[in-house]
């Protein structure tokens, strides 16, 4: 009983206000976070999440710390509310960070089941964790 | 006798010990190339051409853009037809426009919407049609009847346009994909939305 009340608690939470997660590492922005290796200089600083018109709208904001400029491959996984996928593998998506810029990403669920996600984000640049193939790796010209 | 079972044995045995010997872990076959497969999502980034990235991020933007317009969701409701119609590509390259709406009708029927045949498809369509009404090979009452297809009420429309600069050391390509979806009684434009990419080469 008491967890059907907060399974809709959440979802009218979802279907009208703005679920913000806060920005600190090892909090709710990072369980929706998957890294491709850490990432150095690009950090996550905020991470909304509301329902409208039945699609689930994800807006990201991404912060460069380095003067020079990143680049960010990133991608969504689109889940039900059991965890499954509920979508195909999106492309990767590249996207240019300038040195200290604050990029905001916004992404709606392509599919009226989505009730969660996760974000795919690798550096190739600024990760310490090298990865030996990267989204971009193919065959750079 | 017993040399005559024996013989055939050997060679099974032979065989068996010269077929593990070419076996691997894994079920592939060949491996003597340079031939690999790679991730079909991947960003590709092989040439300033429109390519595979340029297609999948274009159709997921466009089918997203669509699905979130009231209309399209009224058109999902009262299951009305879409049609696409073929993109111009005004580019200088060659490419394949039907790329784009192939995965955005693909994307878009997954989400409710239906949508009818239309231009090279419409041919086999008409053909088969043909077959079953005029061959005379068909039951009457077993054929699909002439005259009974239903026209689209919305069309998808739209158009590929790049500008393209170089120097002695840079080449930029900027690309203009323009998608619209059109009342085809009325002719007005209910939705249209384009994706801007642009591409760079440094030598």
């Amino acid at each position: 009983m008491q967890k059907t009340i907060l399974t809709i608690l959440l979802g009218a939470t979802l279907m009208s206000v703005p679920l913000a997660l806060p920005a600190v590492e090892g909090g709710s922005i990072a369980s929706k976070v998957e890294s491709l290796g850490e990432m150095t200089y690009l950090k996550f600083t905020d991470m909304r999440a509301v329902r409208r018109d039945g699609l689930l709208r994800v807006q990201v904001s991404i912060f460069n710390e380095n003067s020079a400029n990143e680049q960010l491959y990133y991608r969504f996984r689109w889940l039900d509310e059991d965890g499954f996928t509920v979508w195909e593998e999106e492309p990767w998506k590249p996207e240019i960070v300038y040195g200290r810029q604050s990029k905001v990403l916004s992404v709606t669920a392509p599919t009226l089941k989505a009730q969660d996600f996760r974000i795919e984000v690798q550096s190739p640049n600024n990760s310490t964790t090298l990865v030996p193939n990267p989204p971009g790796s193919v065959a750079n010209q | 006798m017993k040399h005559t079972t024996i013989k055939p044995l050997l060679l099974s045995a032979l065989l068996a010990l010269t077929f593990s010997a070419c076996q691997t872990n894994s079920p592939t076959v060949g491996g003597g190339g340079n031939i690999s497969y790679g991730d079909a999502k991947a960003v590709e980034t092989v040439t300033t051409d429109l390519g595979s990235t340029d297609i999948q991020m274009t159709s997921e933007k466009m089918t997203r853009s669509l699905l979130q317009h009231p209309l399209v969701q009224n058109i999902i409701r009262k299951r009305e037809l879409l049609m696409a119609s073929p993109v111009q590509n005004k580019t200088s390259e060659y490419f394949d426009t039907s790329l784009i709406t192939d995965t955005v009708l693909a994307q878009l029927q997954k989400n409710g919407v239906r949508y009818v045949i239309a231009g090279a498809n419409m041919q086999n369509q008409v053909d088969e049609l043909r077959r079953q009404n005029q061959s005379g090979l068909y039951r009457s009452d077993k054929t699909a009847k002439i005259g009974r297809m239903q026209g689209a009420k919305y069309r998808l429309d739209g158009s590929v346009s790049s500008i393209t600069k170089r120097n002695s050391s840079t080449k930029d390509v900027y690309y203009k994909i323009n998608l619209q979806l059109i009342e085809i009684e009325s002719g007005i434009v209910e939705w249209s939305d384009e994706q801007e990419i642009r591409k760079t080469a440094r030598r």
